[in-house]
């Protein structure tokens, strides 16, 4: 017999308790690590969107907010006010490439769909994509489209296949290789096509620029700005004001978690003082038998501890479960579809892992102190005459 | 000329404060020998189980002095009783003696763990101890599928887990029938044979008969 056994088998002796105060830690651990989870692959999606855009510079419409930036990153529907005349003054400046995008949304099948017009030819030299099926689109192709990957999976497309945008039946020319990024859920156009199909002509949501010197990022900022009256923002500054309310979002959602913890903790404090009241005679016994207080505090810590590790371990456990299945769900919502993909990238991190077991367990201790300190205080015979 | 194992001084415990308090004890000066086998009788309520309590280091005395094979009780510290109370003496009470959760032999290992027994050799001595009892099929028994009867064997056995040198009990036979009450008191009677001190408080006048010694608590003190 050693302390630990004895702990175990106090606890799995009323299965009932065991298994309720249990579920309790584990869905509050489960909705913590889930939404940890999820706003963790939020914040890498959107850090790996950043590095796909490939862009060091964006211009985008006057008086852009944040908002505005999340969407470029989640190619979400743009206001395409920038125009041809400005693109033109934009790309005219020297030791830059200036590209524009003309970011829309359509249906297949009733289910939504990123649409983006694009300039092909130099849009490749900035994404460097690879072709998995069929064909890029050549050089004054004014009706074919290309499909990211993942959208050609799920609407069935291919080269030699069509698909309709705005009513207009149009080739699809190749797939593009999956890149992981909103790309694959895209559905690319020619600019001018794309221009006309939403009543946009010469127009732009926003103009992806690469820089030839990065050392003079602000300076090249500046020449834009002196041309055009449009927003300049460069992609640290956009990263950083992006992941400033993805970061909020997350606090949130963590904030609701430590309610659910702490509503577990009390749960704890709940059964271990039922059990120093029901077991007021064991302590007794285990005093006569030669237990000092430490002994019985120790007991009593010991049992709630381990209410933490294994309510913990389930709860990381169910919480994974939730977030992979939840994933799905999420990316349905409009705001958040680009979560879509990337539930088993990063999301079992053995530090999540880990890092919540922990916290379970701290939590489950300290909860458990002032019933273990109760269970201490008590005098052998009061104890023992407790019946 | 047998020597004293415990002696007590002018001991004296009150319950309570104020006007609610209970005299529990009035000054009682007694003195056990080694290797003695007494009974503690006397009407309920009148101060036997304090006595007890007080004599196997459960409790202190408001005052008074406990001196146990040569130590002053009152000069430990709660830790410091603890431990005396793990080594030299075995404790029976009258009800719910065992833990529920454990099996009879986990129950001895408990007593031996708490004493800082390695756990192989504890497995082996709760192996003799439950066969000197008579119960070594029954080792992985829980209280609950025991009779009576074998609960308190069960828990004498405990008692007997970190070899005491005396023994206590709290009306061990007090809800046991004749048969089950007369295999506890052979057992009992055997192991103050081998040398034990045995204390004993209880009602049963049988069990006063047969002891050496008779401590008649009445109204807090000791009467002839």
């Amino acid at each position: 017999m050693t302390l630990t056994s004895l702990v175990i088998r106090n606890i799995t002796s009323r299965r009932g308790r065991f298994v309720f105060t249990l579920l309790g830690i584990s869905i509050g651990i489960a909705s913590f690590v889930t939404f940890l989870s999820l706003g963790g692959s939020l914040k890498s999606e959107i850090q790996r969107e950043s590095a796909a855009l490939g862009a060091n510079l964006v211009v985008t419409p006057k008086g852009s907010c944040a908002y505005e930036q999340v969407a470029i990153l989640t190619g979400e529907q743009l206001p395409n006010t920038i125009t041809g005349e400005e693109v033109a003054k934009i790309r005219a400046i020297d030791g830059m490439m200036a590209i524009p995008f003309l970011s829309e949304r359509s249906a297949i099948d009733n289910r939504p769909v990123a649409v983006m017009g694009i300039l092909p030819a130099e849009t490749m030299e900035f994404k460097h994509w690879e072709i998995l099926k069929g064909d890029y689109l050549a050089d004054g192709d004014e009706t074919g489209v290309i499909v990211g990957a993942v959208a050609a999976e799920q609407f069935k497309l291919q080269p030699g296949s069509e698909v309709t945008i705005r009513g207009e039946r149009l080739p699809v020319r190749g797939v593009i290789k999956e890149t992981g990024g909103k790309d694959d859920v895209t559905l690319f156009l020619p600019l001018p096509l794309a221009q006309r199909l939403y009543n946009a002509e010469d127009k732009a949501s926003y103009v992806a620029v690469r820089v030839a010197d990065i050392e003079n990022l602000e300076l090249y900022a500046q020449k834009i700005k002196e041309v055009v009256s449009l927003g300049v923002i460069t992609d640290k500054q956009m990263l950083k004001s992006v992941l400033s309310i993805v970061g909020t979002v997350n606090v949130t959602l963590q904030l609701i978690a430590a309610v659910a913890i702490l509503a577990a903790a009390f749960g704890i404090i709940n059964t271990m003082m039922t059990a120093t009241y029901e077991r007021k005679r064991e302590i007794g016994i285990l005093q006569a038998l030669g237990a000092r207080r430490r002994t019985i505090f120790s007991i009593f810590l010991l049992e709630s501890g381990l209410y933490g590790i294994f309510g913990g371990a389930l709860g990381v456990l169910g919480g994974l479960v939730f977030s992979v299945l939840a994933a799905p769900q999420i990316s349905s919502n409009h705001f958040t579809a680009f979560v879509k993909g990337s539930a088993s990238s990063g999301l079992i991190s053995p530090g999540l892992v880990f890092g919540s077991i922990a916290f379970s367990t701290v939590v489950a201790i300290v909860a458990g102190l002032y019933p273990a300190w109760r269970a201490a205080k008590l005098s052998p015979v009061e104890a023992i005459s407790y019946e | 000329m047998s020597d004293t194992l415990i002696r007590t001084e002018n001991l004296t415990k009150t319950y309570g404060r104020g006007g609610a308090t209970t005299h529990a004890l009035r000054g009682v000066d007694l003195s056990i020998s080694r290797g003695s086998f007494s009974a503690i009788v006397g009407p309920s309520g009148h101060g036997k189980s304090t006595l007890m309590h007080l004599l196997g280091a459960l409790d202190r005395p408001t005052s008074g002095a406990v001196h146990l094979d040569g130590t002053d009780l009152s000069r430990l510290d709660s830790a410091g009783l603890a431990k005396f109370r793990g080594r030299k003496i075995g404790f029976v009470f009258q009800f719910f003696n065992l833990l529920r959760s454990l099996s009879a032999a986990e129950n001895i290992e408990t007593a031996m763990m708490l004493s800082g027994i390695a756990p192989k050799k504890q497995a082996e001595r709760a192996r003799e101890l439950l066969a000197l009892v008579g119960l070594s099929e029954k080792a992985d028994a829980r209280p609950g599928e025991l009779s009576g009867g074998q609960q308190q064997r069960v828990a004498i056995a405990r008692a007997l887990a970190n070899d005491p040198d005396i023994l206590m009990m709290d009306e061990p036979t007090g809800n046991l029938d004749s048969a089950a009450e007369e295999e506890i008191l052979n057992i009992l009677f055997e192991l103050n044979q081998q040398g034990k001190t045995v204390i004993v408080v209880t009602h049963n006048l049988d069990i006063a008969r047969r002891a050496q010694s008779i401590i008649r608590v009445q109204d807090g003190q000791i009467r002839a």
